[in-house]
């Protein structure tokens, strides 16, 4: 089975191989430029100093200014990152879709279901190898993007807990891409066609990642809240890779006046005809300025919350996938 | 059931109102057969007839919806172990295309515990099969004859074979045909290979079973089969008793006289009807024009 696995597949893995190769030819001068100015700009103090609660606010301009040219030099690259995250549905496409689809549009698993290994068998070691394959390109994968993005990410506010720069390193490229290659294989036990099962695949794998993205992976933990005053010195405080979910301005009773919004007023600062500052949206004496935000130290959490469930719903999928294998004729 | 096991333990495939459906339609309903062991079996019938879906039921590929199969008393489906002894050849000779003869040999020894490879060697070296081309580029009879050694190779007591002639010319059909007779003669394999033609497997079967609409139609020796049926032709038959007929299976008429294709079940001897011999296809096409289903007139919305 390993031999006939082996056999079957080489010429995709060297495939696969080849543009993994080339695509790291490309990234990896990218990635050295990039540290490079990140390094020559001073930055790398910066992040320190700037983790750093009570930073002079002469240093905090400085390295400001540093973040937005580098972020003007290769702010590009966030669209590349965009790209790169479609690498895992990818991988579902050629690998996971065809596995099964392929051998019943070629009547071939009449051939190798009636041999001596039970079909059973089969989709194991096969779903296992091409598994394990998976895991070894997506582990590869995501290590070698998360020192690429390194430096944009720190450029970016909200840090490593971001969209896109989140969905592009650490393990959850694991989950992503085991994920993709289930969908694959069930789409092509349902299916049964190679070109349906990797259109099936992609619309599912978008749909389940999107829903994932946006709708859960906020709840992962429960929020934790900031309220600051309206009233100080200097640019507001914004710390450094916490993800902001909302933010607004609230009154003293607790009622959110301005959603979206924050209000930084110099100590007794006056509006236009005199009136106190932020009048016009309706702020009474007292308000404060509130967010709710994930701290970025749960990055890692969250990294093991969302590969747990795509490597659930992967385990799902093949679960299925066997099921419905032991049915096709 | 373990009665019946015992006393029939030289049937190789038994079907007992075996029934696979798909959705609302069956593809196979009521099927009722048994194949002794040592014969090489003509599984005939019109395309749909459900062939294929009786040999994938046979080989486990497919799970009764209704009634059982056995192959050697046991139940195919699921059963890993015994499909060591069941060699199959699906229609269209399905193969690794990309793998050459000689991979596909290697393939055979990883996917069985009992496994000739030398055999399948030889064989292919034989019929001149290059071993180190892939196989997809292979003439389709070439390709059927590696299918047909690789399931040798199994060393298989039954051997299954769906429509292997369909796609080869008439060339490659006999020498498939004989090939295939050459080497199952000594090992005793059991043989059922199915075909819509039964001119294709008349020289080399001497066991039928006719299938058309889902049904077995009829099923035996093929030596009893044209013994048991006879041509009359006499005077216009109303449907009377003749003495020596069991059954009329097809009747034509015109004003004065009848032609009927009947069953015997002793000789026929009434002066008034002229008996002839019968050839295995004058029963093969009796038995299939009567069991052919009747377009619906309705369902066309056309006048009956």
């Amino acid at each position: 089975m390993i031999w006939l696995t082996w056999r079957q597949h080489r010429k995709q893995a060297f495939y696969t191989l080849l543009a993994l190769t080339a695509l790291a030819a490309l990234l990896v001068p990218i990635g050295l430029s990039m540290r490079h100015t990140f390094a020559d700009l001073g930055l790398t103090d910066c992040a320190r100093q700037l983790a750093d609660a009570n930073v002079a606010a002469a240093t905090r301009e400085a390295c400001d200014a540093g973040f937005r040219r580098f972020g003007n030099q290769y702010g590009g690259l966030n669209l590349v990152a965009v790209l790169l995250i479609t690498l895992p549905a990818l991988v579902g496409l050629f690998w996971g879709a065809p596995l099964v689809a392929r051998e019943v549009e070629h009547g071939t698993h009449r051939f190798v279901w009636t041999q001596g290994v039970g079909r059973t068998r089969w989709a194991l070691v096969k779903f296992g190898l091409v598994g394990a394959a998976v895991v070894i390109l997506a582990a590869v994968y995501g290590l070698g993007m998360s020192w690429w993005v390194d430096p944009l990410t720190q450029v970016a506010h909200e840090g490593r807990l971001g969209m896109i720069v989140f969905d592009l390193q650490g393990i959850v490229p694991i989950g992503y891409t085991l994920f993709a290659v289930a969908l694959g294989v069930f789409a092509g036990t349902v299916w049964k066609r190679m070109l349906p099962a990797m259109g099936i695949t992609l619309a599912g794998f978008i749909g389940v990642r999107a829903a994932v993205e946006i709708l859960a992976r906020r709840h992962y933990q429960p929020a934790r809240t900031q309220t600051f005053p309206i009233e100080g010195e200097g640019p507001p405080e914004i710390s450094r890779g916490d993800w902001i979910l909302t933010q607004g301005v609230r009154n003293p009773d607790g009622t959110l006046i301005a959603e979206d919004t924050r209000i930084q007023c110099p100590p007794g600062g006056k509006g236009p005809e005199g009136r106190a500052c932020g009048a016009e949206l309706g702020i009474e004496p007292g308000a404060y300025n509130w967010q709710s935000y994930q701290p970025a130290d749960r990055f890692w959490l969250f990294q093991g919350i969302e590969t747990g469930i795509f490597v659930a719903l992967a385990l799902l999928l093949l679960y299925l996938a066997v099921r419905r294998i032991r049915r096709i004729a | 059931m373990s009665g019946t096991r015992g006393q029939r333990m030289d049937m190789v495939l038994e079907a007992d109102r075996l029934g696979k459906r798909y959705g609302s339609t069956w593809a196979l309903r009521d099927c009722s057969l048994h194949l002794p062991a040592g014969r090489i079996a003509a599984l005939v019938g019109p395309n749909g007839a459900g062939k294929s879906t009786l040999l994938h039921l046979a080989v486990g590929l497919l799970k009764p919806d209704a009634g059982a199969v056995r192959v050697f008393g046991r139940s195919p489906y699921g059963d890993t172990e015994g499909l060591a002894d069941i060699g199959f050849v699906a229609q269209d000779t399905p193969l690794y295309r990309d793998f050459t003869a000689a991979e596909l040999v290697i393939a055979g020894g990883k996917l069985n515990r009992r496994w000739d490879a030398a055999l399948a060697r030889q064989r292919l070296a034989q019929l001149g099969i290059p071993p180190d081309k892939p196989v997809g580029k292979l003439s389709g009879g070439q390709r059927a004859q590696v299918a047909l050694a690789l399931a040798l190779a199994k060393q298989p007591r039954l051997l299954l074979l769906d429509e292997p002639v369909a796609s080869l010319d008439p060339l490659a059909r006999r020498e498939f045909l004989q090939s295939l007779m050459g080497s199952v003669a000594d090992s005793g394999t059991t043989v059922l290979l199915s075909s819509h033609l039964l001119a294709d497997l008349e020289r080399v079967c001497d066991y039928l079973i006719v299938l058309n609409s889902a049904q077995v139609q009829l099923t035996g020796p093929v030596e009893d089969l044209v013994a048991g049926h006879r041509h009359l032709v006499g005077p216009r038959h109303d449907g009377g008793v003749i003495g020596g007929v069991a059954a009329v299976i097809r009747a034509s008429h015109t004003d004065r006289q009848s032609t009927l294709l009947v069953r015997t079940d002793g000789p026929v001897t009434d002066p008034a009807w002229t008996v002839r011999e019968v050839s295995l296809e004058d029963v093969v096409l009796a038995y299939l024009a009567d069991g052919t289903t009747q377009t619906s007139h309705s369902e066309w919305g056309v006048a009956a």
